[in-house]
């Protein structure tokens, strides 16, 4: 667990300093829309890009102003202060509106901070409809995006090299899958925080090491009797991107809650699907990455959502779900009121809160709402068995 | 029948309330120390003095407030959207909609028949709607905060504050105060600000039933009065204890539940 915790809470953890070491090339990336397995076929490491470990925004703020989302602020922050001086390159992608500014940001910022913005700085842009000419636009897309990192790194990608890397990706895809099927028991073994740092290792790992030291741990997993979920309420965790392990942490550090699931920008949302290992590879990985989407940047796909959502709730034996989004999140704010709508509609309690990223994240006023809401769902069970005493 | 205790180191006040066989017999209010563990040591020292008791006598204390996780004699901590939920439920029992004002914290809760919080809205943006907004404007304008409330039912000329930001809001008082309109138009402008603030928040739970409004600024007059008009309902109100005491009344109510199940709070 300790290879996960590190890559997962560490903006250049070991793993990508070994590969540095190696003379090999890291590009980093800012959407689960960009198909790292692109870069992983031709030995270029693929690295998703976060905003951890920021201690200010006086870089951010400079460039994006106040009212925009904390994420790509801190993004930006990481690069003015120059943590992201190991990449070789980096792919901007329209997740959002404010991860779209994060390309224009980024290169305006490089003209005042000399060296930040690496040799290789692409946008790689993504249709907001997976269907008929989003996904043929999305396909020109990808092609587009190969022939660069061909011409740039001067290498080969060949449809036998991307299908490896697919059979690889899909080797941790299956083990995360495991650890989810673990997650639904009645008897959980695991904590959220730990599942979760191990997802967030995966974008960021070289994927052999990855996949090896996961087999590891999902057997280790395996063999585990004690109950976490003993005495806890069972909870999901969903909303704006996230890949912060100290907002797991502030959940289960109440003692009172698991995290038996999310759907989040990073975690099993993303790495919930194989990819087709034969056929065209393009076509495969662009039905993955564009046509399996679950995130709200997709127009007229709430509906599907909400069943996955539910769906999910159901599996995992969820009690109640927190529902954050990222100040000025404009996706999952709208959302988290409908799902928040509908899911309470079906009994489902739910907690709406509202909060910056990462580092800035105000503790006690999101600890006081988990809190009560874990209160909550206390009173409720209560209350529904003494209601079924008294019948 | 046991003496049990509640109490709620907010960030302005400290509140102790000690309860035997369901009644109040001893509470403390003080303003709130820099560190919660000093305030919550000073609140209950008054309360008990007050009902007569001693420490040892206290079977069961449960804390609440921000400063709840540093007080080091209770047996346990719940939040104060819980606390308050309760203690508005035993304040007016057949209240449903709850909305509670603290230094920092804006709350509105809808109880279910058991007083247990069923759906909550709390403010995520800033200061503005708090009892921190009041106390600062009511410095501002060298008057004690209790005085804020009696100057909307004055006011001739109520002003308009056009910024929800507090520290804008505060320029815009004192440019009033340099001007020269009354000290009783600009009040009745900072209640009708905190009311508006207020409304929104009541309005995102959609309020059933009865309203019962707790925290220290359920004792403003001016912005209870304009909260109801904004909201077209009647907040009711109750003799029965002091609402500021309400965090601190739950506090003491769930301390009974844990001892011998008697805080039954249902709905009357």
């Amino acid at each position: 667990m300790t290879v996960f915790h590190d890559a997962a809470t560490r903006v250049e953890c070991d793993s990508i300093a070994r590969w540095k070491k190696d003379g090999k090339p890291v590009v980093g990336y800012t959407c689960s829309y960009t198909p790292a397995e692109i870069f992983y076929a031709v030995d270029i490491l693929p690295v998703r890009l976060r905003g951890i470990e920021t201690d200010g925004m006086e870089v951010g703020d400079s460039y994006f102003g106040p009212f925009i989302c904390s994420f790509p602020k801190c993004i930006l922050q990481l690069a003015g202060k120059g943590r992201f001086s190991f990449l070789d390159g980096a792919i901007i992608t329209p997740g959002c509106d404010g991860m779209r500014r994060l390309d224009e940001c980024w290169r305006k910022a490089g003209e005042d901070f000399e060296g930040i913005v690496p040799d290789y700085f692409y946008y790689f842009d993504v249709p907001h409809k997976s269907e008929n000419h989003g996904m043929a636009w999305y396909i020109e897309e990808i092609n587009q995006l190969i022939k660069s990192v061909e011409d740039h790194f001067n290498v080969n990608i060949t449809n036998e090299k991307l299908q490896a890397a697919i059979r690889e990706f899909n080797k941790g895809r299956r083990l995360l899958n495991e650890i989810e099927r673990l997650r639904c028991e009645k008897d959980v073994v695991v904590s959220g925080t730990d599942v979760f740092a191990a997802a967030v290792a995966g974008t960021v790992m070289p994927r052999d090491e990855y996949t090896a030291e996961l087999k590891k741990w999902v057997s280790a997993l395996k063999k585990r009797k004690t109950s976490l979920s003993e005495g806890k309420h069972r909870v999901m965790l969903v909303g704006s991107i996230s890949d912060e392990i100290d907002l797991f942490e502030l959940i289960e550090n109440t003692q009172k809650a698991l995290i038996v699931g999310e759907n989040l920008c990073f975690g099993i949302r993303y790495e919930g699907n194989e990819i087709a290992e034969d056929g065209d590879p393009i076509e495969a990985l662009a039905g993955h990455y564009l046509g399996s989407s679950v995130c709200p940047r997709m127009y007229g796909k709430y509906k599907e959502r909400l069943a996955m959502l539910k769906e999910r709730i159901g599996q995992s034996r969820a009690e109640g779900v927190i529902m954050q989004n990222i100040r000025f999140c404009d996706l999952h704010g709208a959302e988290n009121a409908l799902f928040e709508r509908d899911l309470e509609a079906m009994g489902i309690p739910c907690l709406r809160v509202e909060r910056e990223y990462g580092p800035h994240i105000d503790i006690g006023r999101m600890k006081l709402r988990i809190n009560a809401f874990l209160e909550r769902i206390e009173g409720r069970k209560k209350a529904n068995k003494g209601d079924g005493d008294e019948t | 029948m046991s003496i049990v205790a509640g109490c709620d180191v907010g960030s302005l006040t400290a509140k102790a309330v000690i309860m035997k066989n369901g009644k109040i017999i001893g509470s403390h209010i003080i303003k709130s120390k820099p560190r919660p563990k000093d305030s919550a040591d000073a609140a209950l020292e008054g309360a008990l003095s007050a009902a007569g008791v001693s420490k040892a006598d206290i079977a069961y204390c449960i804390g609440t407030g921000y400063g709840r996780e540093k007080i080091d004699f209770v047996n346990e901590v719940v939040s104060e959207i819980t606390c308050h939920g309760k203690g508005a439920r035993w304040m007016l029992p057949t209240a449903e909609t709850v909305i509670d004002i603290g230094g920092q914290d804006c709350k509105t809760m809808k109880l279910d028949k058991d007083g247990n919080v069923d759906r909550f809205a709390a403010n995520d943006k800033c200061a503005s709607g708090t009892g921190r907004f009041l106390e600062v404007m009511a410095k501002v304008l060298h008057i004690d905060i209790d005085e804020l409330g009696k100057l909307s039912a004055k006011a001739k000329n109520p002003i308009t504050l056009a910024s929800t930001c507090t520290v804008w809001a505060q320029a815009d008082v004192i440019k009033y105060i340099n001007s020269g309109v009354s000290i009783e138009d600009i009040g009745a402008g900072v209640n009708t600000a905190m009311a508006v603030r207020v409304a929104i928040l009541v309005n995102a739970v959609k309020p059933e039933g009865d309203i019962f409004m707790t925290g220290g600024v359920a004792k403003n007059i001016g912005v209870l009065e304009t909260l109801e008009k904004l909201i077209g309902k009647r907040i009711k109100r109750s003799r029965k204890a002091d609402p500021q005491m309400a965090g601190a009344i739950g506090a003491a109510l769930l301390s009974m539940e844990k001892i011998d199940g008697s805080g039954n709070n249902r709905l009357k």
